[in-house]
């Protein structure tokens, strides 16, 4: 059973979600060496990247992620963690692939920008918890940048278009579903026909003001926070960002949950870097966001 | 054709192992994180997280950051204590197909052998690896890094216990000989090296080291010839059985170890970027060891060939 949470959440959720047993009965992470499908340029120095996997394509959970390296490749050395952008389905409608969007950055997204078609990657997954089901009247999904990728697939799924996960998940229909979407200037901004098309009503702003709101994405925010609306606020981004909506939550006292991006070095819970500072008995503890994140009520960490 | 058979079990002093391929301490988490992913019944033996007396934080952000070929890290012993270990954790480990292995961290040698009491009290335990080279927490390689502390930690540990014990060696000393030959005289059934070599990493732009706590340990496939140094240094010189550790993610890695001394080896880094390493390297060592020309590990290890005029450093 998959615990709701309903419009307000009453019930402080920080306790260690780590019960190991309970993790590794419920984890079925696929470890797979697959060609790159397709690598599709999306926006400026923004890719979207398509692997064929049909176990681990089932089993994908919006909010998960997964790992990838290039195969037999020594620099870069250590995985990258990509959050699931899109489930692939076959003829029949199952599930046989996984869509990541990528933006260049560093050592090896860099690579992924010039790596043709065919070339081997090295995956892992699906990781971490997923979006939590709630049953409230309206999500608004905050995106900072390339913080954006992980809302398109829940957005497909509060929608009731598709199911995910294995057995299929089913999640209670929320019927309005607000994107906010910031980057720095007009041409970063990716995939927005896939977000008109998974029923998402999409607010822009960009820092310069080539498109939407000039200014940034959580000015947006607040403004419908003002208005006196009161939708659960799921953020992804840059972690200023995340603690800015943080913060905005807690003053008009709706829930909001973030999804990190933490540094990872295995994403599976062996390496003990991706902590994060979660709430614990009046103190705090440092917990791997891979394991008991990415996604966290905003009230259990420290700001 | 028929394959002749080959005896993959090795002996690391009182310690028996069915194969020679085990994980470092560290990398490989609680173990059950690895649950579905790696069948740890084919593993020589497992090594959980070191567990220290008392429960530690660990080191603030940024933990770990890439360099060319390898990964610094700076955790710093982050972990429960021995409370929970043994409450937590031990009741699963010990129910494990593979023999385990528990590794310490004392701040004194009396924490170390009142935890080595402890976890032989407890049962289940194969043997004790003792951490006296971590280099991210203060004091971590006190007792690596000095033969009359190595000496005083591991004969209070083999006093307090019956387990055998393998110390764990730091390559940031100036004589490694020098340390491995204090634990083997006061007792160790066998020294495992490398432990992670100092280093950094710099932000020219902020100014600001990349790691929260400034230094960390490199690990990965940069830090192998140095590891590789280690082993057949010590091997050169001293009896005491061997644990390799140091960038090993292939089975020619492997082979390396073995040949330059190491009697087992244990995977660390290549686990986080190869999650099943482990598995291909049992499942290919009979055939490397053909290749070899040897029906079994321990006829292999230390036949490096050297010619009688080199100086063995
Ligand atoms: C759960 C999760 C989901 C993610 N989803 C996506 C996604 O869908 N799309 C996407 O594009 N990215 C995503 N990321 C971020 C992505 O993993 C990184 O952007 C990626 O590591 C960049 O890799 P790189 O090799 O190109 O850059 P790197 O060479 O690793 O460097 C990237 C930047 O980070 C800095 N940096 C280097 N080391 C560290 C460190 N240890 N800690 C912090 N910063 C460091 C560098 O200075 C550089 O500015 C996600 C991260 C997480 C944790
Ligand atoms: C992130 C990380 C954490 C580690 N933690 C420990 C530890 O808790 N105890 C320990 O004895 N060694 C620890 N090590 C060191 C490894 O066990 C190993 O000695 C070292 O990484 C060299 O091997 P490798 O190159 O195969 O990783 C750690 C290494 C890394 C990279
Ligand atoms: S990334 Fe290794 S424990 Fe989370």
């Amino acid at each position: 059973m998959l615990p709701l949470v309903r419009g307000k959440v009453d019930r402080m959720s920080c306790s260690r979600s780590t019960d190991l047993a309970e993790l590794a009965g419920a984890r079925s992470i696929s470890v797979a060496e697959v060609p790159v499908a397709e690598n599709e340029p999306l926006a400026r120095d923004t890719y979207r990247l398509r692997i064929y996997h049909p176990p681990m394509a089932r089993r994908f959970l919006p909010g998960q992620f997964l790992m990838l390296r290039l195969a037999d490749c020594d620099d870069p050395l250590i995985g990258r963690a990509f959050a699931l952008y899109d489930t692939v389905l076959d003829e029949r409608g199952e599930p046989c692939g996984v869509d990541v969007v990528y933006l260049v950055k560093g050592k090896l997204t860099r690579r992924l920008a010039r790596t043709p078609v065919g070339q081997r990657v090295l995956v892992w997954g699906p990781l971490g918890n997923s979006f939590p089901p709630i049953a409230v009247d309206e999500v608004v999904m905050v995106a900072g940048g390339i913080g954006q990728t992980p809302f398109l697939a829940w957005a497909r799924e509060l929608a009731g278009q598709r199911m995910f996960g294995e057995p299929p998940r089913r999640v209670p229909v929320v019927p309005r579903r607000l994107l906010l979407y910031g980057t720095r200037t007009a041409d970063l901004l990716a995939g927005l026909e896939a977000f008109a098309q998974a029923g998402l009503e999409v607010q822009l702003a960009t820092e310069d003001g080539s498109r939407g709101h000039a200014g940034r994405v959580t000015e947006l925010l607040e403004k419908i926070l003002q208005c006196g609306k009161r939708p659960a606020v799921v953020a992804c981004g840059p972690d200023p960002m995340l603690a800015a909506v943080a913060q905005l939550c807690f003053q008009y006292e709706v829930p909001c949950w973030v999804s990190l991006e933490t540094p990872m070095a295995c994403g599976i819970g062996i390496c003990f870097s991706c902590v994060a500072r979660v709430r614990q008995d009046g103190d705090w503890d440092y917990r791997r966001t891979c394991v008991e994140g990415p996604v966290f009520d905003a009230r259990c960490l420290v700001w | 054709m028929e394959q002749p058979a080959v005896d993959l079990s090795v002996s690391l002093g009182r310690l028996q192992l069915p194969n020679p391929i085990t994980v470092a301490s560290g990398t490989f988490g609680y173990i059950r994180e690895m649950e579905g992913i790696v069948d740890v019944g084919r593993l020589g033996a497992v090594i959980p997280k070191t567990v220290t007396w008392q429960k530690r934080l660990g080191n603030a952000p940024w933990r770990t950051v890439e360099t060319a070929a390898g990964l610094l890290n700076s955790i710093g012993l982050d972990n429960d204590g021995i409370d929970y270990f043994l409450a937590e954790h031990l009741p699963y480990l010990r129910r494990l197909p593979t023999k385990l292995i528990v590794s310490i961290a004392g701040r004194t040698a009396d924490e170390f052998a009142r935890m080595a009491e402890r976890l032989e009290a407890a049962g289940g335990v194969a043997a004790l690896e003792l951490n006296i080279s971590c280099p991210n927490v203060a004091h971590g390689t006190d007792f690596g890094a000095d033969p009359v502390k190595c000496a005083e930690v591991v004969r209070l540990v083999r006093s307090a216990c019956d387990l055998p014990v393998i110390a764990k060696l730091s390559p940031n000393v100036t004589s490694i000989v020098e340390i491995a030959e204090a634990a083997e005289q006061n007792g160790a059934d066998a020294v495992s090296m490398i432990n992670t070599v100092l280093g950094m990493a710099v932000d020219w732009r902020r100014r600001r080291p990349l790691l929260g706590n400034v230094l960390g340990g490199l690990s990965g496939p940069a830090v192998k010839p140095i590891a590789l140094r280690c082993v057949y240094q010590v091997r050169s010189r001293l009896s005491i059985p061997i644990m390799g550790i140091g960038g090993i993610a292939s089975i020619d890695d492997v082979m390396e170890f073995i040949v330059a001394g190491a009697s087992a080896v244990q995977v660390g880094t290549a686990n986080y970027y190869d999650p099943q390493v482990t598995l291909r390297l049992v499942t290919q060592l009979p055939g490397a060891l053909q290749e070899a020309g040897v029906t079994s590990v321990r006829d292999l290890v230390g036949t490096l060939r050297v010619a009688d005029e080199v100086d063995r450093g």
